[in-house]
């Protein structure tokens, strides 16, 4: 197709069956290659290390367990998900509000700034612990010190893009005595979108993590609490069961997360699309 | 269109002057091209008119309204040299986008940038367009409300020489089409002797105005106007006056 039909804004032709088997043929190598990798690094671990089978076992009793286990399994890891995406939520509800209000007014920054970056650097351990004794073990303590852990990003992200307007762009709103409204929904929120998005991809992610180490200390539910229930009862298939588990959900939310921010990153979206 | 008043406009930062007492009275309609070295104060100038900047004494009218009272009332239009067309938005969008905003709508866009010679290009977004072409949606955009008076900040200076009296000429016809006063800086004493009814000429920083030098030939100016003995004798002087400020500086 040629350049100028490109530019046009010409749709882009469907996919040939000769250009679409090799496109296949790409992704299934680059799905299956760190697959094999882990497998294979696994096999020797197990064949080198000589540790017993409830600390590192086989592939396949993991995925027997996985099967087994699975209501169970599936149980837990819908609390932990409900724990990280209500965490999750409040993180951005609390890194982009108060970014917008030390926009808006400048001096809350200084007044602020200070103690999130306190919060940002407790240990989340000890934080766990004073919110169990707060909350007990309740849904709150847990979303809590997921909002806790995701905020700062968030917070610096969006910060930090609603200063990457085009002063250009700036003058432009000012010039037409643009409100603060007008200037930043239009313009200035736009401009922070792709660093908004990059914060999202670090704490979507980190949200399962968090959720997961919260219920590992101090839950009776969720998928942390199946590992601290698995290794009090030396059942490592368990653990690497969960493990998996639980690095596929994180792979997936960064997947979906990042796929959902390219459409909205609008340096790189297809600019033939309305 | 409105006249401008320049009246003892200056500007300080701390113990720096970026430009000194100026008095200019612009009539509506007039086209003012702003001449001189870099760092004079040229841009200051426009920005303080544009009230975009304080001045450190003196007072901008536009028509009867202070530039304040102007910006208010969204009388000002404004091209800089980056252009200010969002990048999400295409080209017919960004034009609607100034209307929207002003809540005014001085022309239809997809009328107005088909005359602005972008028939086939009203539905792209800037990465696709050329510097020439962006430039003009740009002016397109600061036009779209139908401002009384355009600022204008070195618009074409990323452009090629070819380019740039290209889009001069063209941008010189348009302004018989939809007149305005117009207020355009410039290093290019050739473009400004082109395009303006008179150039108030800087000394280098911290500037002041060494000579307004009127061009007294009718515009539309067709391009063998730079072969005219008028055109070598007004861009000779204006070079003398440049080039004798510099060396007494």
């Amino acid at each position: 197709m040629p350049a100028d039909a490109v530019l046009a804004g010409e749709p882009r032709p469907a996919l040939s069956p000769a250009r679409l088997l090799p496109r296949l043929g790409w992704l299934a190598l680059r799905v299956l290659t760190p697959i094999g990798s882990v497998l294979l690094l696994w096999y020797l671990a197990i064949w080198f290390s000589g540790l017993p089978a409830f600390v590192i076992p086989l592939p396949e009793r993991v995925l027997d367990v996985l099967w087994v286990d699975r209501a169970f399994i599936f149980e837990n890891l819908l609390y932990t998900l409900q724990v990280a995406t209500i965490g999750f939520v409040w993180a951005n509800i609390a890194g982009i509000g108060l970014a917008v209000l030390f926009d808006l007014l400048p001096p809350t920054r200084y007044m602020l700034m200070p103690a999130a970056i306190t919060l940002r650097n407790v240990p989340y351990i000890a934080m766990i612990s004073v919110l169990m004794l707060a909350f007990g073990d309740s849904i709150l303590s847990k979303t809590t010190i997921v909002a806790l852990a995701g905020f700062f990003p968030v917070l610096v992200n969006t910060m930090q893009g609603l200063h990457a307007a085009d002063e250009v762009q700036l003058d432009r709103m000012r010039i037409l005595n643009a409100s603060w409204w007008q200037t930043f929904s239009q313009v200035r929120l736009i401009y922070a979108l792709p660093s908004i998005v990059a914060a999202q991809e670090i704490t979507g992610s980190s949200s399962i993590i968090v959720a997961i180490a919260a219920e590992w200390m101090i839950s009776s539910t969720g998928l942390g609490y199946v590992i601290n229930h698995a290794m009090q009862n030396y059942r490592g298939d368990q653990v690497y069961a969960v493990a998996l588990v639980a690095t596929g959900l994180s792979f997936l939310i960064y997947s979906l997360v990042h796929a959902l921010g390219k459409r909205l990153d609008w340096r790189t979206a297809d600019p033939r699309r309305g | 269109m409105a006249a401008i008043s320049i009246r003892n406009v200056s500007r300080r930062f701390g113990d720096n002057w970026a430009l000194r007492p100026v008095d200019l009275e612009i009539a509506s309609g007039e086209f003012i091209a702003l001449v001189g070295p870099s760092g004079c104060g040229k841009t200051t100038l426009l920005r303080i008119v544009a009230d975009l900047q304080e001045p450190t004494s003196g007072e901008v009218r536009i028509g009867s309204d202070t530039a304040a009272e102007a910006r208010g009332k969204r009388l000002l239009g404004l091209v800089s040299q980056r252009p200010a067309v969002l990048p999400w938005k295409r080209a017919i969008d960004d034009v609607r986008f100034t209307q929207k905003i002003a809540g005014r709508v001085g022309f239809d866009p997809g009328k107005v940038l088909r005359e602005f010679g972008l028939e086939g290009h009203e539905l792209k977004r800037a990465r696709q367009l050329s510097g020439g072409m962006l430039q003009r949606v740009n002016i397109a955009s600061a036009m779209a409300h139908d401002p009384s008076v355009l600022l204008m900040d070195e618009p074409f200076a990323a452009l090629d020489e070819m380019k740039r009296e290209e889009i001069g000429e063209w941008f010189d016809r348009e302004l018989t089409v939809r007149p305005k006063t117009v207020l355009f800086v410039t290093h290019h004493i050739d473009e400004a002797v082109m395009l303006a009814d008179r150039l108030a000429v800087f000394s280098p920083a911290p500037g002041r105005v060494l000579e307004v030098v009127p061009v007294s030939v009718p515009r539309p100016r067709d391009p063998s106007f730079r072969q005219d003995p008028r055109f070598v004798t007004i861009t000779a002087h204006v070079r003398e006056l440049l080039t004798d400020r510099a060396e007494a500086a």
